[in-house]
């Protein structure tokens, strides 16, 4: 039997996988050769990485490798922690986000962050949201802004009747979703989740990423996570950190691989992401 | 290390795929055995035989559900149970081709045999069998370039299967021996199968080891 001679550049489609949806076409963070210390003390040393518009990127390593560090870099909230020192260039949409005359609250209303565990004001549901924009004075049509900012954090249903109550009265996968909502209600560019679902149970953590799936149709998201399935399941990229020993006893981060998602959770480059991924590290 | 329960998982799940592999060279072992012999009660034992094999390669496909489900394996460790499910299958796809030997041995039992056609399936028998034992060996060391080798060996096979049409071609118009060479036809086809299966496997070891799928050889064997 011969093999039929098959004419590629005929087949179309059908030859090259699709291309997706169009996301991940612009770089949105272009990090390179990036360091951060504290008091002097390394953390993350020499990190080079790109994050792409529309993208889920996940940052997964363990405890200590700097992920947490290095997602703060994105929104210059390690500008807050005293002795923090941040070397190396970090481009947001190809402008420096360390250069002069960048106003690190404009960074933080275009670059918003959810943390590990919900921290609502005690105030209420509605305040909670309405608080962003009106500090940012965007007072107009206050009320759609707030069901708007609600309805993509998938919690209006859930709230509707209920928005003059405190927002400590709600659950903990409700409060985690009402803080990536007050996120969403000022606009921003880059939503930034530091182990957002960490502290929920699993039926709260799967709305958490079904949310995650609807929001990067509209925003780019970094996510920190220890959760390896949550970031296979959610994310297009994973950026894997480890912690490395030096001579002199000091330990730091380091990005170890940084690849498509299903690459690194089907055949990774490297040893210790390998190591990493299937539960045989340390 | 951590997971050593895993691990041990893993390894229980290889050499399943390994005793597979043994019980599936039984049944081709004895359909070749039948095959030359005309032997009709070895024949109806490698048929019978193939519910052990169906036994063993549905106790493997379980194993690999279970593992899944319950350990979900990624990167290196995903890759070996994902061909080990492949391994498992071509091997009961040997299984198969050993009671259709055994079938059409059975059926043309009373009818004239030629020697030079018995010889040349004998021969094809052989390879087949050699190939499934170093698909199982290089699978089990990992070793790509054994299991590369299996392409040449396969290339054996086939000419001398694309020879038995002719073969029979010759003799076809002596009514005693018609009926045998058309039967051998499909014989020899089976051996044929037996051989790519061999190669199906191989290509499993290289998935293991480098991540990537690729057909060894042409797509159409
Ligand atoms: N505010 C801070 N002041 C001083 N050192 C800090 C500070 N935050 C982090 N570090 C140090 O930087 C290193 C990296 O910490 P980081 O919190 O970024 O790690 P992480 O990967 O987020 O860990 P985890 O998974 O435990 O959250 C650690 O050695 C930590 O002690
Ligand atoms: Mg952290």
């Amino acid at each position: 039997m011969t093999t039929p001679e098959i004419d590629r550049t005929r087949l179309g489609a059908l030859a090259e996988p699709a291309s997706g949806d169009g996301r991940g076409d612009d770089v949105v963070f272009d990090v390179r050769d990036l360091s951060v210390s504290y008091s002097g003390n390394v953390a993350l040393k020499d990190a080079t990485l790109q994050v792409r518009e529309n993208y889920v990127t996940a940052f997964i390593g363990p405890s200590g490798c700097g992920k947490s560090t290095f997602i703060r870099v994105f929104n210059r909230m390690n500008d807050l922690i005293d002795g923090a020192r941040v070397e190396g260039t970090v481009l947001y949409h190809d402008r420096d986000l360390y250069g002069d005359g960048v106003d690190p609250v404009e960074v933080r209303r275009r670059i918003g962050m959810v943390f590990q565990k919900p921290n609502p004001f005690p105030k209420s549901i509605y305040d909670n949201i309405a608080f962003g924009p009106r500090v940012l004075g965007m007072k107009k049509g206050l009320d759609e802004r707030v069901e708007r900012a609600l309805q993509s954090a998938a919690l209006w249903d859930e709230v509707k009747d209920r928005l003059k109550e405190n927002a400590l009265g709600l659950s903990g996968g409700q409060q985690q979703r009402l803080c990536i909502a007050r996120a969403i209600a000022v606009e921003p560019d880059v939503i930034l989740m530091d182990e957002p679902a960490s502290a929920l149970d699993p039926i709260s953590t799967s709305r958490i990423e079904d949310l995650i799936h609807d929001l990067k149709r509209s925003y780019t998201i970094v996510i920190v996570t220890h959760n390896m399935q949550q970031a296979a399941r959610v994310a297009d990229m994973t950026a894997f950190f480890s912690v490395e020993v030096r001579d002199d006893g000091g330990r730091h981060g380091v990005l170890v691989e940084y690849d498509r998602t299903t690459k690194i959770f089907t055949n990774p480059s490297d040893r210790r992401t390998e190591d990493y991924v299937t539960g045989r590290f340390g | 290390m951590a997971r050593v329960e895993f691990q041990h998982a893993l390894d229980t799940l290889e050499a399943a795929l390994q005793d597979l592999g043994t019980v599936s060279l039984r049944a081709v072992r004895g359909a070749l055995d039948a095959l030359e012999s005309q032997d009709v009660e070895l024949c109806d034992e490698v048929i019978a035989f193939d519910d052990e094999i169906d036994d063993r390669y549905h106790r493997l496909e379980k194993m690999v559900a279970q593992l899944l489900a319950l350990e979900t394996p990624v990167a290196g460790d995903l890759r070996l149970v994902l061909a080990i499910l492949h391994g498992g299958i071509h091997l009961e796809r040997i299984g198969d081709q050993s009671v259709t030997i055994a079938k059409l041995t059975k059926l043309s039992a009373t009818l004239q045999q030629r020697a030079g056609l018995v010889e040349g399936l004998h021969e094809m028998g052989e390879r087949a069998e050699e190939m499934v034992r170093v698909a199982l060996d290089s699978f089990a060391s990992r070793d790509v370039a054994r299991a590369r080798s299996l392409v040449e060996l396969d290339e054996l096979i086939d000419r001398t299967n694309r020879r038995v049409a002719g073969q029979v071609l010759e003799f076809v118009d002596d009514p005693a021996s018609a009926e045998w060479g058309m039967r051998m036809i499909v014989v020899s086809r089976c051996i044929e199968r037996i051989g790519d299966n061999a190669v199906d496997i191989g290509e499993q070891t290289e998935f293991v080891v480098t991540g990537e799928f690729r057909e060894f050889g042409d797509a159409s064997h």
